[in-house]
This record gives structure tokens, C-alpha cells and sequence, in this order.
């Protein structure tokens, strides 16, 4: 059941435009991540289904119910936002509360609840504290506690992990994934970070320059992207300059032959870029596009080689399975193949 | 053998490059202040209050002396009120200003902390004759009225008030605090009530303050609107008793430091001020 509906929400500001139409639906309990690089729309899209920002056109429904034209403090959004955002002059007890005492709920019933809510987040020790005695990470636990407190229709989350160190963000970052979980809120997640996008997300819109360029499962997302944008955005990719042949089914880079896993649709003998991701290229003994190796980034499971294609100034990189200790060094010749059946092709 | 210096010696020389510019700040202040002291609670002419009549003949005499002027009172209260007033009129104006700057506006800052230090510009007896001219002639009765004082008052404090309030707004992240609030299902009353005054208290206080000692040292214009103000009675009171004039100063700047004083201890955060009276909170105190 879809709980969160965006219906072509058009915003723009100034000359520029934040949202081309969006349209979006978040299924009851579902977590979206809106992903995509600054100035893509994914906060503006936020903004708008919390009531902070009006779209110049198109309707935001949640429930079944229009809430276009209702103000942000009747419209029961549950956000945490990137900036901390804890009330100095409150404590964390009183923070948790706010909402409920806004709602005219009584004190001991609100008493009861926040001390749910900071046992959600395991902060009950720190009730009485004030917002600058906690770490950057209780700031944010306690604006999610706050957030959930007013049981609200959606949980909207604006980049809510970008201002913590890389480990407090990753616990965190499961925390909340946990905590959605448990209580099945819908919710939207703005990120700019594609790998917490593809940790936490039941979906993900992919975002660009104000449009949805894809919406899927994280797998589908990161497998089979639908556009050259997401490719490049998700995860890294090698690019080759080629020629398409075959009805499309196959780009021929310098008489290596890929095989496509969906025709492209363009002119046979044009000029494509196809795009493959590392993991789909390999170090082969016979055939492939002759190189050199360049250097071997060893990662623990596995080792990116970098390999200079002959006859190019042109770089790839293959992710190989352990390590290639004592068989290549950098320097040696090699060949390369490539898997085109997760590849993008675009016109180049 | 080479004497080298140890950590602490080197520390302490360190410190006393910083330790002579605060010796010389002070007495830099200090000095202006004791003289000031001397020539009103000494009975000594001017000329002879050298080091050797330092201890001579102290007395509050010219204190005494002020408190049984007839102008004194009636122009303090004046200029009292004139500050309450300005204060007042201050916040009204300027808080929603400045809060729909930050929320709505960020990129008007600059013009809109360009305009509040136009008074720095336009010298006050300017502003004031030109501002004369216009209402003796057009509308007498503002010209007369006994609070017409108050609009230049707020315009010649803004450059402080504005700034004061300003930087209030920026240490809180004023925008994220109302939307914050907003969401959680209050309204602008509420929002306004719980969350920024609180939080704005401090510089709300500091602008109010910085409001009124601009008022209770404003001369230029009190003078060109002929208006009887403390300033200006000060400034007549010293041409016809000069030792009580200098009395008057010293107990002005007396109340000012006490008032300063207050401020400070009033503005200290909240928080901060419960932190030492508040016990930890026992880790199990909470399982009920």
C-alpha cells in the first residue's frame, strides 16, 4: 500500500529548477534513499513532503490524504535533519517531549513515552543531559527519538549521518535501519552517499538535475543501471570508446567483441561509450585487449590491478578475486576481457 | 658549559611579552579613571593635585551636591524612559527582521547589515538637523512630541543591536531549531515562545543593553532637537560645577560597569549555569 506519494511536484527556484515533476511512492513501512549529488532536488523533494518548501505544482499524499496545502506543524513528519538540531535550552528528556507536550500530551503519559523512545536509542542514562554534553552521534539518536516520539505518519531523514566520523556513522546508519524496521515507518532518506544508500535502503530513486533517473532495489540499482548517470554514480566503471555491430547486440572496442546483456538500440557502425563495471572485467590468458600492468591495490578479499590498454593512454580496472602476489607484477603484459551483460552503452 | 633555559623558564618568558601589553592596557584605563576619581572626591583646586596631595581632603561633597540638582531626577527619568522605549521598539522591529532574514532571505544579509551601519556613515548631527528641518516645518507637532527622540535612538543603536541580534541567530542555526520545532507540531507562537526566545535570550539582552547606554550617552541630537536629556544635563551641570560634573561622570560609568556586570551574569547560559548544581544522573535511576 503506497503510504507517501509524490505526484508531479514541480519546484523551482529562481531560474533554477529543483524538481521536474517528480513522481514517487513510498509503500507502507518501505525505506526509500533519495541519492543522487548536491543540487539534484533530494533535499527540495524532503523539504516539500515535510512542509517546510511549497511545489509550484503537482500534490504530495500521504495516507490517502492531499497534504499539499497543509502547514509543516499539522502535517505529523517525523524528520531529523543534517545539522544538529537539538534544542540547547531543553534536555534530552525535554527535547524527546517536545512534541508530545506540543500535542497536548499529559506529563507522566509523556514521561512514559520519551523514556521508551531514549531506550529505543539506548540513551536512558543520558536523560538529563543537555544537547552540548553529548557526542555528535547521541545528538542525532536523540533527534531520531524526538522524531519518532509524536508517532509520526513518515520518518523523513535529511542526510542525517554526513556530519559523523566514518564508524559512528556506519553503527548509526544500522541503528536506524534497525529502528525502521521494528516500528515499520515509512521513510525517505536523502543521501549523497551511494554506499550507505545501498546499506539501508528497502529502494532507491536515483536523482539528477532535478529528475528520477532510476528507482529500484539497491541490487537492481547497482546490477542493471538504466542510465549512464547512475552507472557513473554507483560504484566506479571502466570506459570504452567503440563502435556498435550486430543489430546492437554487440560493441566492438578495437575488434574485441562485448556482448551486450540488452541491445542497444543505436545505428550499427556508430560511435558508443560502453560502460562495465570492474567486476565484470577479467585478466584472460587468450583474446581480450592486450596491457600492461600499471598497479595492484590489494583490499584484504579482493586486489584492483590497473591495466594500460596497448595503443592508448586509456586505464581500466579489474577487481580480482585475493591477490595476484607472485604472479604479476606491475609491468607485465596481460589481457583483458570484458562481461558486457550488466554493461550501459551510451552515444558518445 | 651553555646555560640552556629550562621548559619553565622558557614558558614564563613566553608570558611576558602578553603579561606588559595587559600591564600597559590597564594602566592605559585605569589612569583616566583614578584622575577622574581625584578631581571629584578631593576638595583640591585642579592645579595642586599632584603626588603629594594624593591623600588629601577626600570627600563625597560633590556627590552629595548632584542629588540636590532639580534637573538631575526629571532628566534621568526622561532618559530612562527614552531607553526603555528605544529598547523596546528595538526588539519589535528588529527580531522579526532579522528572523525572516535568516529563514527567508540568507542572501539580503549583506544589504540588510549594510543599511544598520548607515548611522556610522551619516554623522548624528546631520541626520538630526536634516530630520529638524523637515518636521519643524511639515509636522511641528512630531517635532514637539517628547518621545520623538526614540526613532533616531533606534537608528543610531542599530549597528550594535542588529549585530548583536544577528550573531544570536547564526550560534543557534536559527532555520533548522524552527523547522525542527515546526515539525514537531508547534506553531509559530509556540515555536517563537519554547524555542527562540530562550535561546536568543542572551543576545536579546546584550542588544537591549547596548540600546540603552546609547541612549544614556546621546548628546548631538537631544541637543539639536532641544531636548532635556540626562547627556545634556550632564553636559550644562558640568559648565556650572565642575567638580560635580566630574562627580556625575564617575558615578555614570560606576552604574555602568555595575549594570555591565549584571549583564554578564544574567546571559550566561543556561546550561552552564545548572551544569555545577546538577548531580550526574545514576545510570539505573531510569528503570522505572
Amino acid at each position: 500500500m503506497t503510504h507517501l506519494c509524490f505526484r508531479r511536484v514541480r519546484k523551482s527556484f529562481g531560474d533554477t529548477v529543483a524538481l521536474e515533476g517528480l513522481d514517487l511512492e513510498v509503500r507502507e513501512g518501505e525505506l526509500i534513499s533519495l541519492l543522487g549529488p548536491s543540487g539534484c532536488g533530494k533535499t527540495t523533494a524532503l523539504r516539500i513532503a515535510a512542509g517546510f518548501e511549497t511545489g509550484d505544482s503537482g500534490a504530495v499524499v500521504v495516507a490517502g490524504t492531499d497534504v499539499t496545502n497543509v502547514p509543516a506543524h499539522k502535517r505529523n513528519m517525523g524528520m531529523v535533519f543534517q545539522s544538529y538540531s537539538l534544542f540547547p535550552n531543553l534536555t534530552v528528556r525535554d527535547n524527546v517531549g517536545y512534541g508530545l507536550r506540543t500535542r497536548g500530551v499529559g506529563r507522566a503519559e509523556s514521561r512514559r513515552q520519551v523514556h521508551d523512545m531514549l531506550e529505543l536509542v539506548q540513551l536512558t542514562d543520558h536523560a538529563d543531559k543537555y544537547a552540548h554534553q553529548l557526542s555528535g552521534g547521541q545528538q542525532q539518536r536523540v533527534a531520531l527519538a524526538r522524531a519518532l516520539a509524536i508517532r509520526p505518519a513518515v520518518l523523513l531523514l535529511d542526510e542525517p549521518l554526513s556530519a559523523l566520523d566514518a564508524k559512528v556513522r556506519t553503527s548509526l546508519r544500522d541503528e536506524i535501519r534497525r529502528i525502521q524496521s521494528e516500528l515499520g515507518i515509512s521513510t525517505l532518506f536523502v543521501t549523497h552517499d551511494q554506499e550507505e544508500a545501498l546499506a539501508i535502503s528497502d529502494r532507491i530513486a536515483v536523482m539528477s538535475q532535478g529528475t528520477m533517473e532510476q528507482l529500484g532495489t539497491p541490487t537492481a540499482i547497482y546490477r542493471n543501471p538504466s542510465t549512464a548517470f547512475v552507472a557513473r554514480f554507483i560504484g566506479s566503471m571502466n570506459e570504452l570508446a567503440g563502435t556498435v555491430a550486430d543489430n546492437g547486440r554487440v560493441v566492438d572496442v578495437r575488434g574485441l567483441h562485448i556482448r551486450l546483456g540488452q541491445p542497444h538500440r543505436g545505428d550499427v557502425g556508430s560511435n558508443v561509450r560502453v560502460l562495465v563495471r570492474p567486476e565484470a572485467t577479467k585478466l584472460v590468458e587468450t583474446g581480450g585487449l592486450a596491457g600492461s600492468i600499471i598497479s595492484q591495490t590489494f583490499q584484504g578479499a579482493s586486489t584492483t590491478v590497473a591495466v594500460r590498454l596497448d595503443g592508448s593512454e586509456q586505464l581500466v580496472d579489474v577487481h580480482v578475486v585475493g591477490s595476484l602476489e607472485g604472479l604479476r607484477r606491475a609491468g607485465d603484459t596481460v589481457s583483458v576481457d570484458f562481461d558486457g551483460s550488466g554493461a550501459v552503452v551510451e552515444p558518445a | 658549559m651553555k646555560s640552556a633555559l629550562t621548559p619553565r623558564r622558557r614558558a614564563r618568558l613566553s608570558r611576558l611579552g602578553p603579561n606588559l601589553v595587559l600591564i600597559a592596557a590597564a594602566l592605559f584605563f585605569a589612569a583616566p579613571i583614578l584622575s577622574t576619581a581625584r578631581q571629584a572626591l578631593q576638595k583640591v583646586p585642579m592645579p595642586l593635585l599632584t603626588w603629594g596631595t594624593a591623600t588629601d581632603k577626600w570627600t563625597l561633597e560633590g556627590v552629595r551636591r548632584i542629588f540636590d540638582e532639580e534637573n538631575f531626577w526629571p532628566t534621568l527619568q526622561t532618559s530612562l524612559q527614552l531607553a526603555l522605549a528605544t529598547v523596546v521598539v528595538t526588539l519589535v522591529l528588529l527580531v522579526p527582521t532579522t528572523l525572516y532574514v535568516h529563514l527567508r532571505l540568507p542572501r539580503a544579509r549583506s544589504l540588510v547589515e549594510f543599511l544598520t551601519v548607515l548611522p556610522y556613515v551619516v554623522p548624528p548631527v546631520a541626520l538630526a538637523a536634516g530630520v529638524a528641518a523637515f518636521y519643524r516645518a511639515n509636522a511641528r507637532w512630531f517635532f514637539n512630541w517628547s518621545w520623538s527622540l526614540v526613532p533616531f535612538y533606534v537608528i543610531m543603536a542599530l549597528p550594535f543591536t542588529y549585530r548583536s541580534i544577528d550573531a544570536g541567530m547564526k550560534a543557534i542555526d536559527v532555520r533548522t531549531l524552527v523547522d525542527a520545532s515546526r515539525s514537531l507540531g508547534a506553531g509559530w507562537t509556540r515555536t517563537f515562545t519554547r524555542v527562540l526566545l530562550p535561546n536568543l535570550a542572551s543576545s536579546l539582552v546584550s542588544a537591549a543593553f547596548l540600546t540603552a547606554t546609547v541612549v544614556l550617552g546621546e548628546f548631538t541630537i537631544a541637543v539639536t532637537l532641544a531636548k532635556r536629556t540626562f547627556p545634556t544635563f550632564s553636559f550644562e551641570y558640568f559648565g556650572r560645577d565642575p567638580q560635580g560634573g566630574v562627580a556625575l561622570a564617575l558615578l555614570t560609568l560606576l552604574a555602568t560597569t555595575m549594570l555591565l556586570l549584571g549583564l554578564t551574569v544574567l546571559t550566561r547560559p543556561k546550561a552552564q549555569r545548572s551544569r555545577r548544581s546538577r548531580r550526574p544522573h545514576p545510570p539505573t535511576g531510569m528503570s522505572s
